[in-house]
């Protein structure tokens, strides 16, 4: 090699390197090291859940989202515990009625998909403890918590034949299977309280509203494993705009040809509950599983308080089509339903896997600790 | 059961006492029978059904015809469930002559007379009148009795004396 040659050589890698390697800037100070959790450390087989979940905000990725997750969540549920110090005629929200304000008020959302999942014991943990305070949630997420006390839904296969399914009268939502009887239970079931409701709507001149409908359900069902019931035992108010659009809705179809122009569930005077609820407390804190009008819902009554101070968002959605469902904390803070200073945190995963863990490190610790 | 086979029945059973309706079950019945409709006897033009699903009972959607006002109605019943069907009583009768709006009828084989019923109005009336006018035949009226109703639904001229 000549001279000539080892100079130009040596000018390439000099120029090579000064495009690879920048020089690093010095660490912020509390940077977090990434480490995940370390099993051979681990104090035998019988590490716990704690443990591991306790390495996941040095872990990366979705591990570090849902580890803020469950921060956000132990802020709210702490906040949530600081005694009121405003006068004693504030201390009620005007809807329900008798339901007491905290200092910061837990909006939780779900879709349906969860309540047929078996998240429905999860979330009903949460209602049963009276922890969250106001609930939103699609019909299925009604429906779906009821029929459970009257039939079972089974385990199947995302994979399993469709015109078969049909024709053995079982409905497939994912890998869980619910046969037709179970809804031929809930018509019964169903029936006669539409019945009775169209008559106070007659005779009393009651204005029903879903939200009035499903306390109504949930008083009726009497049954201790449905989340609707313990809404109704707490004065939870429970929410869904979009009542009708489930099997609910085909009996209230139904339920209208029979009795037209039958009965009337008013949108507007739940809106304004929901609304009021969100102007009217201190703080709140908004936990919201999957998308949809679940997650709008929560977040557009947030606008009218400008935004919500604490955010947790658990979906699978992408952004990239502008739907709401997929849109990161970010793009609801342009919207002004999610304070610019709030903690918001989104966990891209599918809630079944990671909403346990969060109740597991949240909710349940929290109820642990007074126990 | 199509309301033909009622054309032997007088009417006076049903007036005395017998039930102007019978229960039968929603799958059983077919397009163009007769059913009760909130609370009118109707008469069924359109039916389909729906399977057991996601809305619960396998339903039956019914649109039918008010035999006397034929007016619209619709109904959605749970297939296993039952329906009144009303009990539909058919008979002819000659038109002998209209007056003041009601008709002069008169029984085929008893010869008993009846001036009860009221010329329907409308396109019907019309045209039973003109022929009553023209003198081709004897006209002889259709009259409908159920659940205590009665009224001319229909005619057709006899060349047959």
């Amino acid at each position: 090699m000549s001279t000539n040659e080892a100079a130009a050589s040596q000018e390439d890698i000099a120029l090579a390197q000064g495009a690879v390697l920048v020089k690093s800037c010095q660490v912020p100070d509390g940077s977090i090291p990434i480490r995940g959790f370390d099993f051979s450390t681990a104090s035998g087989p019988d590490f716990s859940l704690s443990a591991i979940l306790s390495s996941y905000m040095s872990t990366g990725f979705q591990a570090t989202h849902l580890a803020q997750a469950i921060q956000q969540v132990n802020q709210m549920l702490s906040l949530r515990d600081t005694p009121l110090t405003c006068d004693d005629d504030e201390k009620l929200f005007p809807y329900p009625e008798g339901r007491q304000k905290r200092s910061c008020t837990i909006f939780l959302g779900y879709t349906s998909n969860l309540v047929t999942s078996g998240l429905r014991e999860v979330l009903r943990y949460c209602v049963q403890r009276n922890l969250v305070d106001c609930i939103v949630t699609s019909a299925g997420g009604i429906e779906e918590d009821l029929i459970k006390c009257l039939k079972p839904s089974y385990l199947g296969t995302f994979t399993m034949d469709g015109a078969k399914l049909r024709s053995n009268g079982m409905n497939r939502a994912g890998n869980v299977l619910i046969p037709n009887d179970n809804y031929c239970a809930f018509e019964d079931w169903l029936m006669p309280i539409l019945d009775e409701c169209l008559v106070e709507q007659e005779e009393k001149h009651l204005n029903w509203t879903p939200s009035k409908l499903i306390q109504r359900l949930g008083e009726r069902i009497g049954d201790e494993s449905s989340i609707l019931y313990w809404a109704a035992k707490h004065r939870i108010p429970v929410f869904c705009p979009a009542l009708t659009d489930g099997s609910l809705g085909d009996m209230l179809y139904f339920h209208s040809v029979k009795s037209s122009p039958g009965l009337r569930v008013d949108i507007v005077e739940d809106v304004r509950h929901i609304n009021t609820i969100a102007v009217k407390s201190f703080k709140t804190g908004s936990i919201i599983l999957g998308g949809g009008v679940v997650k709008h819902h929560i977040n557009n009554a947030n606008l009218m308080r400008n935004g919500a101070d604490h955010t947790v968002y658990i979906n699978t959605g992408q952004e990239f089509d502008g739907s709401d469902s997929g849109a990161q904390p970010d793009e609801a803070v342009s919207w002004g339903k999610v304070k610019p200073s709030a903690g918001a945190v989104k966990v891209h995963a599918e809630a079944t896997l990671v909403f346990p863990l969060l109740v597991a490190e949240t909710f349940a610790k929290h109820e642990g600790h007074k126990d | 059961m199509s309301e033909d086979h009622h054309d032997e029945e007088q009417f006076d059973s049903a007036e005395s006492g017998a039930a102007a309706t019978f229960p039968k079950q929603c799958s059983a019945l077919r397009k163009n029978e007769h059913v009760m409709i909130r609370g009118r006897p109707c008469k069924i033009v359109e039916m389909s059904t729906s399977k057991t699903g996601k809305h619960g009972h396998a339903k039956v959607h019914m649109v039918a015809i008010d035999i006397f006002t034929t007016k619209k109605l619709e109904d959605i019943c749970p297939s296993t469930h039952n329906m009144d069907v009303p009990v539909v009583k058919r008979r002819e009768y000659i038109l002998m002559s209209i007056e003041d709006g009601f008709c002069s009828l008169m029984d085929p084989e008893s010869c008993e007379l009846k001036d009860d019923l009221k010329m329907p109005e409308g396109d019907l009336g019309n045209t039973i009148r003109e022929a009553l006018e023209k003198d081709e035949g004897s006209v002889l009226v259709q009259v409908v009795a159920a659940c205590g109703e009665e009224a001319i639904l229909g005619y057709k001229i006899s060349t047959k004396e």
